[in-house]
Order: C-alpha cells, then structure tokens, then sequence
C-alpha cells in the first residue's frame, strides 16, 4: 500500500510539475533532439545531432543561408566571400573584427576575449592534432599544404607543438588568414562551414582540459555554460553576441509563406532553447501532441495516422494549428546497371527497362506517393538541376519500352537472359525488385533479385561481380559533384561509381566543371551533363523523396534545411498564438 | 508371449492414438499441397495479380491480397512447397550422412570413433543458425543452398544417437552369433545392428523435419533463404512492416499453414517414439 501510495504522490507530482511547463512570458523555442548528445567538442561532431547543438554554441566562418535554395553560402565569422586566387589555391579570408567569445572563466577576470585569426588556426590545427584523433580530419585530410606533414611530425612527440607555423595557414593580421591548399578544392568552403571546423579559443580547451566537451565556449548566439550530460539542455540567449540580423531575402515565396516577417531584425529572436533528447518514437510524438516539443519529424509509425493520403494533415491536428512540412530531401535513389557487362551496354535495353517500369506505382506503394520521380542524377535543389527537365525515359510507357526492347534486339524479351539485380535483406529493398520484375515481366523481361548483407553487397558492387544492384546517395554537402562523380569514369570501382559507367564526353566536363567556384558557370556545366546522361540510362533513376515536420503554429521562421546547424538561431515564436491555441491541449 | 514383430506392435500403438493419426493426415495433406504445387496444378499463377493491394480476407480471396494484390493463400500453398521440400531435401542429405559415420564410429571404436566424436562435437559447438548463415553464404542463395545447409547441419543429432544404440548392440549374442557362424564385419553391421536401430531413424526424422522447415522460414525471414519464390519466412518478413498498418492476413496465412505443420511434426514425432521405443514412453 505504501509504494502505491508514493506512486500516487509521484504521479501527482510529475503532473502537477508538467503543467507549469508551459510559459507565456519568455520567448522559448522547445526541441527534440532524438539521439543522446556526445558532447560539445566540434571537432569530433560527426553526427548531425550534435552537429545540431554545437551550432547553437559555435560558429564557423561560414553558414548556408537559411531561406535561400538552392543552398547557399553566407559568411559567417568572415567577413565576406574569399578572395581566391586564379590557380584556386589561395584562399584569402578576412574575419569580422569584434567578435566575441561567451563569457566564462577560461578567460582574464571572466570577460569573454575578442576573436582572433590566431583561433582560427589553432581550431584548424586542433583538427589535424594527432593526440586527439579528431573524426572530422577527412575533411582536411591530404588538403592543406603543410598540415599532413604537421600533424605527422607531432604524432611522436610528447605534446603536439601548435605554435609551429604551417605553410597552408597563413596569419596575415590579426583578422586576416591565407590558405594555402594542395590543389583546386571548390567545396572546401562547405568545409568551412561544418561543425568540424567551428571555432574554439585555446584559453577554454587549455582552461577545461578534458571537461572541455562539456564546457562549450564558442562566439555563438545561445550560451550553455555547462552541459551536463542530461536528457534536457537549456540555451540562453548570449549577452554579448555581435550585431547579426535576419536575412531580407530568401527563396521565392518564403514572402507568403510569412519567412520574411522578421526581415532586418536582430537575431537570436528567442531568448531561450530547450532541447530534450527523446529517444523512443512514440515518447516524441506524444510530447508534440501535448504541445511540449514546437518541432517534430514524424515517426515512421504516425505517417498514415498523422499524414492523410500521404499528402493532406489530419483534420484533428490541422485544428490544433499545426503546419505540415514536407521537403525533398537531396538524395536519389536508383538501380544501377553495371556497364562492364556487355547485355546491358545496350542502350536501348537500358531505355527500355525504365519505361517498362510504373514509378507512380511505385511511389504509391512505398512513399505513401510523397516522393518525387527522378529525371537524372542531381536532386532538385541543387546548382545543376532543371525544373522543366523532364527524361524522355522516366515515362511509363509499355509500348514504347516493347518497341525499344526490339530494336534492341529482344523482341518480347526474346533471347536476353534473367538479368539479377542485387540488393540488401531489407524488406522494402526487396519489394521494389520484386515490383521492378512483376512490372518487366510484362514486356518479356525477367528479373532476379539477390539479397546481401550490406558488407556482402558492397563487396560485390566493388568486385564487379554484379549485373546490376540498388543503392540510395545521399548528400555530404550541397554540391551536385558529390552525385555526377558516381558517374565519373575514374572513380569507377572500387569507387564511388559501381555502375562503372564511363563516357568520355561527361568525364571531360567533369573535371573542368568540379575545379570551378561555385556560380551560374559551374551551374550550367553540371546542368549539361545531368541532362546529358539522363537519356544514356546509366541507371535506372527512381526517386527523390521526402522528409515531413510538424511544427505547432507558433513556431516562426522553420523552413526545412537539409545541413541545420545553423538554422536555430532564426527561429522565433508567436506568444499570442501560443496562448490562445494553448487551451486547445 | 507376444509373437508379433516389433514393427506391427508399433503398427497398433500408433492407431490407437487419435491424435497422431490426426497428425499423420495432416502431414499427408501438406505433402499433397506440396506435391501438387510442385506439378504445376495448384497456384501455379501464385505472381499475378488477382485484385487490388493489401485487400483484406473476403470471399474472393480467403486470406487477402498482399501489398501487390497477389492472392496470400497462393503464397501460402506456395510456401507450403518450399518448406516441404526443404525438410524432405535436408532429411535425404542428413539421414546418410548420420546413419553411416555413427554406425561406423559405434561400431569400429578406436580412431574412426575418436574422429566422428570430434567432427560432430565441433559442429554441435557452433550455433546452428550461425552455421547455416555461413554455410549459405559460401553456397550463393537459394532453394538448393537451403537444401544443402540444412543436411549439412542436421546430421549431428542423429548420428549421436546411432553411434550409442551401435555401441549397445555390438555387444549383444545376436551379433556375436553372426560373428559366430562367419559373419564380416559389414554383414554384422548392416545386415544385423542396423535393422535394429532403424526406429530411431524415423523418429528422428519427423523431429529434423519439422527443424529443416523453422530453419527455412528463418533464413528466407533474414533474406538469406530462397530468392522470387513465395516463402513462409519472406511472407512473415513483409508482414512485420504491414502489421502497423493493420494489415495481418499475410502473417496470419503464414504463421498458421507453420503452426499446423509443426504441430503435427511434434506429436507424430513424440507418438513414434512411444510406439516404437515403448521404453522412453512418458519420458
């Protein structure tokens, strides 16, 4: 009787202490963060969640901008854009002067200090230091000149010695940097903008030892003086963080769509961020449901209750005020032939099959019909890709794939054998063959399917020992190089192109376009060879899908963002909306 | 004085029991699915479409449409073949395989006896299921894999058990009297031991049956099983994700055409036993 009696109390408490939750005087954005956090050292944030919350704390020199899309950059902590030089090695960045570090006592008398270029190259260097054996060098790995050579020489000494000079990191002034890069590098600005490479301050690495993942002192907008490894992190606004403003313009249509609202304003616009790390999918939608997160990707597990027809919000949830995001994400998924095999360096079998094949099907059976059907290589939101680009063979059409199989020289499927198509034991994996061969029978083509396990698989792809297989790529970062290159001869396998798909036109343009900056020129190359290949049929092109939010009504300024950890700073919340929509939970 | 041989003893054992006669027309029932199955006569258009996606049992279509409106009792009776022929395929394989290196190490001791311990033990020693995944794996997928996997694997029970009945009978006056009058050492073993350890061969095989068929169902649930043929364990696999949306008939369908069978295994295989080693009976 006892311990149900402590229960009760408990019970009463908890309740008692959840409903006064709720605050209507402080601007306060509440989170999820559904995987634990490891800490708060950039170097080793190779996760996006705690990619997520190190951008609260830290900043890069540069951010992607938070409207605009095709993704963009922005400088952050630079000034402005680089000066490159005309070899594309030299980059020259300029830092904004006045910048300052949160206040904390790694510092004189407890006073944040201004930032420096010296910090620059100390958290660069901290990349490359041997004896932290940092999970972001690939980024930098093999790049700069002089820091392979660095970091090599310290990993036999004692202590790495960071007041050696690198060649590659040049100090001009206090608030200007040199880099110096082995060769042409176009995406490594994106570099700069990962959480790997944010800044950090020698005084609080030195000043916090081995406590420094839990004792973030970045230049950031939020501060968190201490993390303490719970399941609740709390940010407040920083005090003395610089003159930053809301961006006034961003992609067409964010004006409707109310993202300009705050057009001009000082950012951070809220004064507090509350994130809880929350696990189990069905805790997370239930905080959502009692309005105690603002933001929520929905579990797989909701989608057919939460999502109507995949496409239209639950009317019970729509008269709560939530708002449904739905966005592409920049991936695309396909099946790949492997050209080594001379059946399917035909063209037109290649051209055949994808027309034979019902994608609309398709995207009803395993997107809830929320995918969007690929016309080539590079997803929709990247330099490169074309909104009226439509591939004449991503077209489902049983008569024109008839007539290209004969001109193929298999009429009705005659003479060609079963083509096997591997893939990995994952049941949606093998029902999209399975649909692929049920629609292909219909033109007289029979399709296998192999299931592996994943390092089977890959072993095979870089083998060569495949017909043809499926895979999905997702972006490392808003190139579309990092899609074209899985088309590009020499990265055959064991590389990145297990089609091992050669044409040397596209390699040709290729290798000019992936030297080039970013920009309309770049843009126009790779717009070139996307449609170029489209037609070839080097794969079969599937999909391109989506991720879905929920935000509550009072969420301001969300806008999907594929890299976000830079995104949380221009939120903001509607209090007047809170209250009244508040009664309704 | 009971003057009838031990086979027709067992003979009337077993029909006395209803439940195992029940249990043996079951089986019979499932070997003529899988038979006619396999002859082309029943569900052999088990991939084309027969009505809308993920229809749910009705009269047209008893156990529903899976998620590309094929019939799920097509698929059933379809999977009913795969599971047959893997448990006949894996007995075929594992009773040679068992009977002749127990009988030889019950029989010759010594070395032969020292090398069958050793070989079994060791494969006994690694999990089974382990050792199936490996074994596919090396072989490439398929039904023939399956086949191969599981005779390979199952043997070890079985020869256990007929290198200890060997070594009971070695000793025994009726072999002794086959040495006797001239008889050689295969004559003894195969013409006198082995007849009379052949009951636990039957037992045995109603019970490595109804394992080949679990073992099936799990590969083929961890991909590893038969590839584009219908599969208890492929139909289970596609199950687990339909369930959240109330779609149950494809797991239903397959875990009850399983769970009958099985079943029926279990009880023939205890029922044989107590018919033909009334010894172990009740234990």
């Amino acid at each position: 009787m006892k311990a149900f009696g402590l229960i009760f109390f408990v019970t009463l408490f908890l309740i008692s202490s959840c409903s006064k939750d709720r605050n209507f005087d402080e601007r306060e954005i509440h989170l999820i963060s559904p995987e634990k956090i490891s800490g708060f050292d950039p170097i080793h944030a190779s996760d996006t969640y705690s990619g997520n919350e190190i951008g609260k704390v830290y900043e890069g020199l540069y951010e992607f901008h938070p409207l605009k899309r095709p993704y963009e950059l922005m400088p952050n902590l630079a000034e402005s854009l680089p000066t490159v030089s005309a070899d594309g090695l030299v980059y020259t960045i300029q830092i904004k002067p006045g910048i300052l570090f949160h206040d904390s006592s790694a510092f004189k008398d407890g006073k944040g200090r201004e930032l420096k270029i010296d910090d620059v190259i100390y958290s660069i260097k901290r990349l490359a230091d041997p004896k932290l054996q940092a999970k972001g060098w690939w980024l930098l790995d093999d790049k700069i000149v002089g820091l392979n050579e660095w970091k090599e020489k310290n990993a036999n000494l004692p202590a790495t010695n960071y007041n050696e000079d690198i060649e590659g990191l040049k100090k001009i002034d206090n608030y200007t940097i040199s880099f110096k890069l082995k060769k042409p590098y176009p995406q490594f600005l994106y570099a700069l903008a990962m959480p790997y490479s944010f800044i950090v301050s020698k005084e609080a690495v030195e000043h916090f030892g081995k406590e420094f993942l839990n004792h973030p002192v970045g230049t950031g907008p939020f501060i968190l003086p201490v993390f303490q490894q719970s399941n609740r992190i709390v940010y407040t606004k920083n005090p003395t963080f610089r003159e930053k403003f809301y961006p006034s313009e961003g992609e067409e249509g964010d004006d409707k769509r109310g993202l300009l609202a705050d057009a001009g304003k000082r950012i951070p616009l809220v004064d507090k961020i509350i994130v809880d790390v929350i696990i189990e999918s069905q805790p997370k939608w239930l905080s959502f449901q009692k309005a105690r997160a603002d933001l929520l990707e929905i579990p797989k597990d909701n989608f057919d209750s939460a999502v109507l027809g995949g496409k239209e919000l639950a009317p019970e949830l729509k008269s709560k005020g939530m708002r449904l995001f739905s966005n592409a994400q920049l991936d695309v998924t396909f099946f790949s032939f492997n050209h080594d095999d001379p059946i399917l360096k035909n063209k037109k079998l290649r051209q055949a099959m994808s027309m034979a094949w019902d994608r609309n099907e398709a995207n009803k059976l395993f997107y809830n019909s929320s995918a969007v059907e690929a016309q080539s290589v590079i997803p929709p939101g990247l330099g490169g890709y074309r909104k009226e680009f439509r591939n004449p063979f991503v077209k489902y059409d049983l008569e024109m794939a008839k007539k290209l199989l004969a001109e193929a020289g298999y009429p009705n499927g005659k003479g060609l054998p079963a083509i096997v198509i591997q893939t990995r034991n994952e049941t949606v994996s093998r029902q999209m063959i399975e649909h692929f061969a049920k629609n292909l029978e219909k033109i007289g083509i029979t399709i296998k399917v192999g299931m592996n396990t994943w390092p089977e698989l890959v072993n095979k792809v870089t083998k060569r020992q495949h017909q043809m297989y499926t895979m999905a790529w997702g972006a490392d970062y808003p190139d579309a190089e990092n899609f074209l290159g899985l088309l590009y001869c020499p990265n055959a396998s064991p590389g990145s192109n297990g089609a091992n798909y050669c044409h040397p036109e596209f390699d040709t343009l290729f290798k000019s376009a992936t030297v080039l900056q970013d920009g309309p020129e770049r843009s126009a190359f790779y717009e070139k060879m996307n449609e170029m290949v489209a037609t070839e049929m080097p794969w079969i092109f599937g999909f391109n899908r989506t991720k879905f939010y929920l935000s509550h009504a009072w969420l301001k300024n969300y806008k999907f963002m594929e890299f976000n950890h830079s995104q949380f700073q221009y939120l903001n919340v509607d209090l007047e909306v809170k209250k009244e929509l508040s009664k309704k939970f | 004085m009971n003057k009838n041989s031990l086979w027709k003893d067992a003979f009337y054992r077993l029909a006395q029991d209803k439940l195992a006669l029940i249990s043996i027309l079951i089986v019979f029932l499932y070997f003529f699915v899988a038979l006619f199955s396999g002859l082309g006569w029943i569900a052999s258009n088990w991939s084309q479409e027969v009505g809308a996606s993920n229809l749910a049992p009705s009269f047209d279509h008893l156990l529903g449409t899976d998620i590309f409106g094929r019939s799920v009792l097509q698929k059933v009776i379809r999977g009913t073949q795969v599971a047959m022929s893997v448990g006949a395929a894996a007995a075929l394989i594992a009773i040679p395989i068992g009977v002749i290196l127990g009988a030889l190490a019950g029989y010759f001791g010594g070395w032969i006896d020292d090398f069958v311990t050793w070989l079994y033990t060791t494969f006994s020693s690694v999990p089974n299921i382990m050792l199936l995944i490996s074994i596919t794996l090396i072989l490439g997928k398929g039904i023939f894999s399956v086949y191969v996997a599981l005779g390979a694997t199952s043997w070890v029970n079985l020869c256990r058990l007929i290198r200890g009945e060997v070594l009971k009978h070695k000793e025994r006056e009726y072999v002794q009297a086959a040495g006797a009058i001239g008889g050689g050492h295969m004559r003894k073993l195969f013409r006198h031991i082995l007849p009379n350890v052949s009951h636990i061969v039957i037992i045995n095989t109603s019970m490595q049956f109804q394992t080949a068929i679990k073992s099936e169902v799990i590969l083929s649930y961890l991909g590893l099983g038969v590839q584009g043929e219908p599969s208890w364990g492929t139909m289970i696999d596609d199950a687990k994700l339909e369930l959240v949306r109330g779609v149950w008939w494809q797991l239903a369908g397959a875990t009850l055409a399983m769970f009958f069978i099985l079943l029926a295994f279990n009880i023939l295989g205890d029922a044989l036993r107590d018919a033909l080693d009334p010894k172990l009976k009740g234990k």
